[in-house]
């Protein structure tokens, strides 16, 4: 699975920050490297659609099952960064 | 607290209410149109029907049982309620829901001692008033205008809010504020208040506003003014008000669009009426077509029984299946104009020029008329509802539809037990929807030997292509088209997802009726006629359903008016 290989790539964090990144970018159609890590996501344009998206997407590429107001406690893309990299690998024991 | 709750003593308290109430036709009742639209005009409050509400302890209707009420399913609270709706939207409105809608978020989030305050205020009778968003930023409370900083170990209020209905005769408020200057969904929180208490002259309530609907509710604003309020005020976490909400909205949204139904029942009754006095006075003019006018009041008939299918399922899904209900409830409340508001046009048709006559028995229609599009604005309007269910579309696609297994049969039972409500596990979204299993169980059914039954089949198989093509239309979006302006082109895929929501919800009640205790609901006629009226709303093409659909409709339609039974799924007892 790509997912794995890309998990593997990121220790220690479970989220690459680049992919989440990219993923932001995406979203707020604006390049990576414009988005300053401590400017709250919602000042950039991203609103709730984009928001829960990226929530989907941490379920579907990570397995991450997320609270859709992860957002909301996490603003910014330094705090969920933060936040994701303190989350329990949810694979980890599985076999 | 485990045990199920029986609704059974529902069917006696709507009787109970519709008793006491009476024939609201009747000239002589105190309680009928007469008053009330006289009431309406003068733009107060029908007292003479509040006080005889209040001697029945209806507001112990919205108390839940184990803080000493009779709230047992938000099902029963809609039925119970109809009653009210049925006479009067300002009325059920303003008597009943703004008082639920701020208890409400104090059954959420309240603490022990809160809940216990405001279950003896609404037990003894008293009102509770709810301060939500700023109607001059329309549905955006979250630039709400009260602000509260911490002072010392409490708050200190400064700013205003311009719509609280009942302010000035509550005798509990709740009342969203911004507590942090950062803007962002934490920066809200609500507190719990006594308006009576609040020292003069830091709060002062701002004079009477009128509206174009809802004539009768006392909308009063408050300004603050470096008001004291105590840390104890708090209602659930500081910055918690926004997530409150939203809870909170997906139980009022609900019930609001389940219970605004009645007053539509009551215009197809006044327009049965109104057709058949004018058939006995041989007053028929050359340009009426009966044939229309019969197509026009089946059609409204079958609206109701569809947007009511929807309602039933959203209802007990907050109990059944909570973590699923933001999309339910959203979209019930979006079809409020698209189903409600658009089948009063419908019949307005049938009145013709009558729908100009203000008094009179026909005056409740154009008094519903003004009232009932007032509901689908607000708070929970219909851009608010698209902005729940869109966001979620790309989960339904991707790993619901056609993946969930079917709901529960319980779901489309109506009236029987259902657990009790748990708020915790309410979510905001989870892009899950077993609903829209039900449509496709029903189109993958083997078909029966009428074709009435065989129609329905083909009709749920075209709707389940619908799906199929929504689904596919979903996932072509790339990410990127959900983002910015371009987000516009998932609109009418909420729209249409709304309308197959309903058409699930109609196979679903249809299905689990058979062999139960009404045999119309368990008759392939309605759902078939139903599915046909979303089926032609979404473009679908479908050939002409078979005559005896519109013929067993139809005749119920006569037979409910002339036993006067109501024309939702519940069938009940009306006077009038």
């Amino acid at each position: 699975m790509t997912a794995s290989t890309t998990r593997d790539a990121a220790r220690p964090g479970l989220v690459p920050h680049g992919w989440l990144l990219d993923r932001i970018a995406l979203y707020l159609k604006r390049p990576a490297e414009s988005i300053d890590p401590t400017v709250p996501l919602a000042e950039y344009g991203l609103d709730s659609v984009c928001a829960l998206s990226l929530c989907g997407d941490l379920e579907d590429e990570f397995g991450l099952e997320v609270e859709p107001i992860l957002l909301w406690d996490h603003p910014t893309v330094e705090s969920l960064t933060a936040h994701l990299a303190e989350l329990p690998d949810p694979l980890r024991g599985r076999s | 607290m485990t045990a199920l709750l029986s609704p059974a003593p529902a069917r006696a308290r709507v009787a109970q209410i519709e008793a006491a109430l009476g024939d609201p036709t009747e000239p002589g009742n105190p309680y009928g149109y007469r008053g009330l639209l006289a009431a309406d005009r003068a733009a107060v409050p029908f007292a003479a029907v509040e006080d005889l509400l209040d001697g029945l302890g209806v507001s112990a209707e919205y108390v839940p049982q184990h803080l000493g009420g009779r709230l047992d399913s938000i099902e029963t609270l809609v039925r119970v309620m109809r009653p009210l709706f049925r006479r009067d939207v300002g009325l059920g409105m303003g008597y009943g829901m703004h008082t639920f809608m701020a208890a409400s978020d104090v059954w959420i989030t309240g603490t022990p001692a809160q809940q216990e305050w405001l279950a003896d205020l609404l037990l003894g009778g008293a009102r509770a008033a709810i301060a939500q968003h700023e109607t001059a930023h329309s549905n955006d409370y979250v630039r709400s205008q009260v602000a509260a900083r911490r002072a010392g170990d409490g708050f200190l209020l400064t700013g205003s809010k311009p719509m609280i209905n009942n302010l000035s005769r509550a005798e509990a408020l709740v009342l969203f504020c911004r507590t942090d200057r950062e803007p962002g969904s934490r920066s809200h929180s609500v507190l719990l208040l006594d308006p009576r208490q609040l020292p003069a002259g830091r709060a002062t309530v701002l004079p009477r506003r009128h509206a174009v609907g809802l004539r009768g509710c006392l909308w009063t604003g408050i300004a603050f003014d470096d008001c004291p309020a105590p840390e104890s005020a708090l209602l659930g976490a500081a910055g918690s008000g926004v997530e409150t909400a939203l809870r909170s909205f997906q139980i009022s949204r609900t019930v609001i669009a389940a219970m605004a139904l009645a007053a539509v029942d009551t215009s197809l009754r006044t327009a049965v009426q109104f057709d058949l006095d004018r058939r006995l006075g041989g007053s028929y003019g050359s340009w009426t077509d009966p044939a229309k006018i019969d197509q026009a009041l089946v059609g409204a008939f079958v609206n109701l029984l569809l947007y009511d299918a929807l309602a039933v399922v959203a209802g007990r899904a907050l109990h059944l299946l909570p973590e699923q209900t933001s999309v339910y409830s959203a979209s019930l409340k979006y079809l409020l104009p698209k189903v409600l508001t658009k089948t009063m046009y419908d019949l307005s048709v049938v009145l013709g020029a009558g729908i100009y006559t203000r008094d009179g028995n026909l005056g409740i229609f154009q008094k519903h008329v003004r009232d009932v599009p007032v509901l689908s604005l607000g708070h929970a309007g219909t851009v608010a509802c698209q902005a729940t269910v869109i966001p979620q579309l790309p989960w339904l696609a991707r790993r619901s539809w056609f993946a969930e297994p079917e709901p529960p049969a319980e779901l489309f039972r109506l009236g029987t037990d259902v657990p009790p409500l748990d708020h915790a596990r309410l979510s905001l979204a989870c892009g899950r929807d077993s609903v829209s299993a039900a449509l496709v169980a029903v189109a993958d059914g083997a078909p029966g030997g009428s074709p009435a039954d065989r129609a329905l089949r083909t009709l749920a198989s075209r709707l389940v292509g619908e799906l199929r093509d929504l689904q596919q239309r979903v996932l072509a979006l790339s990410d990127a088209d959900w983002a910015g302006p371009r987000g516009a082109v998932s609109f009418p895929l909420a729209d249409r997802y709304a309308l197959l929501l309903a058409a699930a919800s109609v196979a679903g009640v249809w299905q689990h009726s058979q062999g139960g205790r009404d045999p119309f609901l368990a008759d392939p006629c309605w759902a078939a006629m139903a599915l046909h009226r979303i089926a032609r709303q979404l473009g679908t093409p479908v050939g002409e359903l078979p005559p005896e659909c519109g013929t067993r409709v139809r005749h119920e339609l006569q037979l409910r008016f002339a036993d006067r039974r109501s024309f939702d799924l519940y069938n009940t007892p009306v006077p009038g």
